[in-house]
């Protein structure tokens, strides 16, 4: 009888061998496929996307809150800051790619941490990005940034930029705002008010360019710009110059008050002066700098007469011009003029400081004339944001 | 016994084996389509930075007068503009030594290509500008500044702005008011 052979139930070597191959190599270029979609993957356009949207918020938004701004907030309602934004505002226009200078000093200011402040207050993702945010201006070899340092890739944007400078006014011996006499006899005094005025309505009303922001000196918020006035040439300027040859001492001059007054002007028929109520002292802060210091001084009505050599620069900081204007341009047609005057005794009587013989008011005007003041000036610059 | 009967199914599998790595080593190798999606985001950062600059370059610097003779507190672009030679004699070169096609170059590249750190960008561009002529009912543009002819395999963007010219430009029918004028940059990179 023949024996049936029956292998149906097996599997071949084979088969086995042929499959394993098979499975081995399929399962090989299985792992090769996420790699071929690599080119396709959609981050790049995502990450230049969020540069471009983090560009346009910084370059072309004021911030949020805008009034009072942002960067005037102190640190303990910077939860209230919902939006970082570096563009100049009046508050009704808006000037895109003019930057200014106190928000950018405060953007980069230290009291924030990367990457959290700026992620939930700039870049606005729950993705969380690395970045880095620079801005150069022209003439100047140092960047501002903030972030990481650059991979090889990421998403990018660049803006050109303006920023918008401080005016400043420095005040000499050649300055045509001295009265023209000051150097005779007549006007041999020891005691000198210079007092700077500051016309707020004639600032914020009348300035170049049919009032275009950009150009203005304006001290009421949400503008926040600061003013800058330098006496220079103190010791040169006095009857008795210095003269070590012949054993004539430098001239001692003392600063022994600063006062702060404001007021409102009224139509007097022919034009706005302080009203009759004269001016009433206000305070605030404000920073000297003596004798090219870079160090602030703080300068109180109770410290002992200063002493100064040379110069003596007041620097009235965005805040404080703000505060003292903050009636600004009240209900019944008044405006507001501030009188900042420094008070000064000197060993040897001569009229050089003593302002008081200028126009208007016996004050220096601190206004839109180039030849009173340094008018801010638009600085070129650049702002680079990085995504990855 | 030796038989090849056996091995058909090895081979089998390494035939499949051999076709898969194959087709895997082909399409790895197959050029990268450079998709619309992509190119989309560099031509977006070149008109972002065009129309920056353009609009920077149109902006008074300061609030004191500008640098036009004619007309105070001008922008750079609006001095350019104006001074602008044009060829068919209907307006004088400015009395100045003022070149507006150098300043436009040194200005316009300055700004396009200024970076934040040390290196600076690389870019090409040639700018018109393109007046409404009154007299004739047609339209002309005057070429305003180059660093680079087109050759027609560039990839450029367009980017525009309009600026008010004082002087009169070719076809004006008075002297006397100011005119709006495109100016039209094409800005490529290599």
């Amino acid at each position: 009888m023949r024996t049936k052979r029956n292998d149906a139930g097996n599997l071949s070597i084979d088969f086995l061998v042929g499959f394993t191959i098979f499975m081995v190599t399929f399962i090989y270029v299985a792992t090769l496929i996420p790699s071929l979609f690599l080119n396709l993957q959609g981050y790049s356009i995502d990450y230049n996307a969020v540069a471009y949207r983090t560009g346009v918020i910084l370059v072309e938004d004021p911030g949020m809150p805008y009034n009072p701004p942002w960067e005037s907030l102190p640190v303990s309602y910077e939860g209230n800051i919902l939006r970082f934004g570096l563009a100049l505002s009046d508050g009704t226009t808006t000037i895109p790619n003019v930057l200014s200078t106190v928000k950018i000093n405060q953007f980069f200011c230290s009291t924030w941490v990367y990457p959290d402040d700026y992620e939930s207050r700039a870049l606005f993702g729950s993705y969380p990005y690395h970045f880095n945010i620079s801005l150069q201006t022209a003439g100047s070899n140092v960047t501002r940034s903030v972030g990481e340092v650059l991979p090889e890739n990421y998403g990018y944007s660049r803006r050109v930029v303006k920023v918008k400078e401080e005016s400043y006014a420095t005040i000499g011996p050649d300055t045509g705002s001295w009265h023209p006499d000051y150097r005779t006899d007549d006007y041999n005094v020891t005691t000198h008010l210079f007092t700077i005025f500051l016309n707020y309505t004639a600032l914020s009303e009348n300035g170049p360019y049919y009032n275009n922001p950009a150009y203005q000196i304006n001290p009421i918020s949400p503008m926040g710009e600061g003013i800058m006035v330098n006496l220079t040439d103190l010791e040169n300027t006095t009857d008795t110059v210095y003269d070590a040859a012949h054993g004539i001492p430098p001239p001692l001059i003392n600063l022994t008050d600063i006062q702060v007054e404001r007021s409102v002007m009224v139509y007097n028929g022919y034009g706005y002066s302080p009203s009759n109520k004269g001016f009433t002292p206000v305070q605030g802060s404000y920073e000297l700098y003596i004798d090219g210091n870079s160090t602030a001084y703080s300068f109180t009505p109770t410290t002992p007469p200063l002493n100064i050599t040379s110069n003596v620069s007041l620097v009235i900081n965005p805040f404080t011009l703000n505060s003292w204007g903050s009636q600004g341009i009240n209900p019944s047609g008044k405006i507001t003029a501030l009188n900042i005057t420094l008070q000064f005794e000197l060993s040897h009587g001569d009229g050089f400081l003593n302002s008081t013989q200028s126009q208007p008011y016996g004050a220096f005007d601190y206004n839109y004339d180039p030849a009173n003041v340094t008018q801010p000036a638009l600085q070129d610059g650049v702002m680079e944001v990085a995504v990855w | 016994m030796v038989n090849d009967r056996g091995q058909l199914y090895t081979i089998e599998g390494i035939a499949a084996s051999m076709i898969m790595l194959f087709t895997t080593f082909l399409v790895l190798n197959a050029t990268t389509v450079y998709t619309p999606g992509d190119s989309h985001i560099s031509d977006m950062q070149l008109e972002q930075i065009g129309t920056d600059s353009l609009r920077m370059m149109n902006m008074q610097e300061n609030g004191s007068a500008g640098t036009n003779p004619l007309i105070a507190g001008t922008s750079p672009l609006q001095d350019m503009v104006d001074n602008l030679p044009v060829v068919n004699g209907a307006i004088a070169p400015a009395p100045d030594a003022f070149d507006p096609t150098n300043a436009f170059n040194v200005t316009f590249t300055n700004y396009v290509d200024n970076k934040t750190g040390s290196e600076t960008d690389n870019l090409h561009y040639t700018a018109s500008v393109t007046y409404y002529d009154i007299a004739n009912k047609t339209t002309g543009s005057l070429l305003l500044s180059a660093n680079r002819n087109l050759s027609g395999v560039e990839h450029p963007v367009r980017v525009t702005e309009w600026v008010i010219a004082y002087r009169p430009v070719p076809g004006d029918v008075t002297l006397t008011e100011p005119r709006v004028v495109l100016v039209e940059v094409l800005l490529w990179r290599d």
